[in-house]
């Protein structure tokens, strides 16, 4: 089953690669944070304790609701146009996504030799850092970017799931605190160059400078 | 036993031929139903191919004989890969180790077929919608050899009649790699078929289409010939993807042939409401949606090959 929910984790990493739309990232955001509500559900499905409630519940209300909501928000009182303005081709993007799948399975199997790690799961925990960090490289909108921090976030969640069965509660629940305060930041600062400044492209926010 | 064989895979056949046109006809009305218009008749196929067979047939003056014989061997092609699929639980009529190349490589024939017969009559649309078939086929071939051939490492045989039967629904990550793959045929269908997102098969502006572009100097018997292959390849492709969804483990024969009627019921109704909801995509974004799904099946590869 964490195998089945990883696998669906990839698809939505391929998606991301091809979408041309800001609000499919947001979309895909959603659905990453439910997939990993149901991960961390699964290991107490035989025995019930309170916090077998609490970090998915926390992670639900944050990923699902909170988050997507207020990105939503932003892009609404911004204006934020639909695209999302790639720097280099879509169809390179998405070759670039497939190398370094192979590449990081290629390396998940050879670390699953010498320690205890599911493959899979950690593959595509790994894999969602990797195309997080491309999202931020390749895309010229600050909005995206922060899309692409959240993406590499949950990767690191999956990643942690991978390499434990069961997290550290109070870690946890501090990463996302961490997350949740990072992207309220965002959106004020957002908000804060968008008073003094017309557009969000990355390339020409030099001209900020004094 | 062998002749029951034999006669079962000349039934799957006949009714493979038989019944292509009626599929279209489903997916018309279904699209018609969906638009809010009444719609021809799902039979209206047939009228057309009948009406067709009695025009005559017209050549270009600067076509050579490749005109004359294309159209019959794309339609022989088609047809020889269409004996290679099974309907239930009916052993084809063409059957053997490493047959999905061969039948990849029948439709490849078709369709090479269909490109020099356009490039013959000597229009530059025909010229153009035979770049655009061609460029296309190139990224749509990765798709079927990463999507099937994943399904045959999995299974551990290269025919598709053993494959289809070697699969379990009641193995988990055997119905994760069944969905996996029916998205990227069904990505596939619509591209090697010519449907909506890929290709628009109403339009009438010869600058945006790719398949009705090839076809537009043949008339008669050609156009006939022609309009039939496209009907049994998207036939083929639907069949492809059903046969994900036979219950093989049950091995009964009369509910085989129910699950297959309702499964393709389901994936026309499923292909009409992709053409009702989606426009057709920009030429330059149509490899991002091909390269998508070959990535799919590279993925499908993977975790087999690191997980066993």
């Amino acid at each position: 089953m964490q195998n089945v929910l990883s696998i669906l984790f990839c698809l939505s990493l391929f998606y991301l690669a091809v979408t041309p739309r800001v609000k499919a990232y947001v979309a895909v955001l959603r659905f990453q944070g439910i997939l990993l509500t149901i991960l961390l559900m699964l290991p107490f499905i035989e025995q019930f304790s309170i916090f077998a409630v609490i970090l998915p519940a926390t992670l639900f209300i944050i990923k699902v609701i909170v988050i997507p909501r207020y990105i939503n928000k932003i892009i609404l009182e911004l204006d934020i146009k639909r695209t999302i303005e790639p720097t280099i081709q879509q169809f390179n993007f998405l070759l670039l996504v497939i190398f370094s799948f192979i590449i990081i399975f290629l390396a998940a199997s050879i670390l699953s030799q010498s320690t205890e790690i599911e493959i899979i799961p950690f593959a595509s925990g790994f894999a969602a850092v990797a195309v997080g960090i491309f999202i931020i490289i390749f895309r010229k909108k600050l909005i995206i970017h922060v899309a692409g921090f959240l993406v590499l976030e949950n990767g690191i969640f999956l990643f942690g799931t991978a390499v434990a069965s069961e997290l550290p509660i109070m870690i946890e629940i501090g990463v996302l605190l961490d997350v949740f305060v990072v992207v309220f930041l965002m959106g004020i600062a957002l908000n804060r160059i968008s008073s003094t400044f017309e557009g969000f492209d990355v390339t020409i926010l030099r001209r900020l400078k004094d | 036993m062998e002749v029951v064989q034999i006669l079962q895979g000349i039934i799957s056949l006949i009714l493979i031929l038989g019944l292509s046109p009626l599929f279209v006809g489903l997916v018309n009305k279904q699209k018609a139903i969906y638009t809010g218009r009444a719609g021809a008749s799902i039979l209206q196929p047939y009228y057309e191919l009948k009406k067709l067979m009695k025009k005559e047939t017209i050549n270009a003056n600067s076509s050579s004989f490749i005109s004359t014989i294309a159209p019959l061997i794309n339609l022989i092609a088609v047809a020889a890969a269409a004996a290679m699929l099974p309907i239930s639980f009916a052993r084809p009529l063409i059957s053997f180790e490493g047959d999905i190349i061969l039948f990849a490589y029948m439709l490849g024939l078709a369709r090479f077929f269909q490109v020099l017969a356009a490039m013959d009559i000597g229009s530059s649309f025909e010229g153009m919608g035979a770049a655009r078939e061609a460029t296309f086929a190139v990224f749509a071939e990765p798709i079927f050899f990463f999507t099937i051939g994943s399904i045959a490492f999995i299974s551990g045989f290269t025919s598709i009649y053993d494959i289809y039967h070697s699969i379990r629904l009641d193995n988990i990550s055997f119905v994760v790699f069944i969905i996996v793959c029916s998205i990227s045929v069904f990505i596939l269908a619509v591209t090697e078929c010519s449907r909506m997102p890929v290709d628009d098969p109403n339009t009438h502006l010869e600058l945006t289409m790719i398949h009705e572009v090839m076809i537009l100097d043949n008339s008669g018997i050609d156009l006939f010939l022609y309009q039939y292959s496209s009907y049994i390849k998207l036939f083929i492709y639907v069949i492809l993807e059903a046969s994900f969804f036979y219950p093989f483990a049950v091995q009964s024969y009369t509910l085989g042939i129910i699950i297959f009627v309702v499964v393709i019921i389901i994936l026309s109704a499923a292909l009409a409401a992709v053409e009702t909801v989606t426009s057709r995509f920009k030429m330059k974004n149509i490899p991002h949606y091909l390269l998508f799904a070959t990535a799919i099946g590279i993925l499908n590869l993977l975790i087999y090959t690191f997980t066993k």
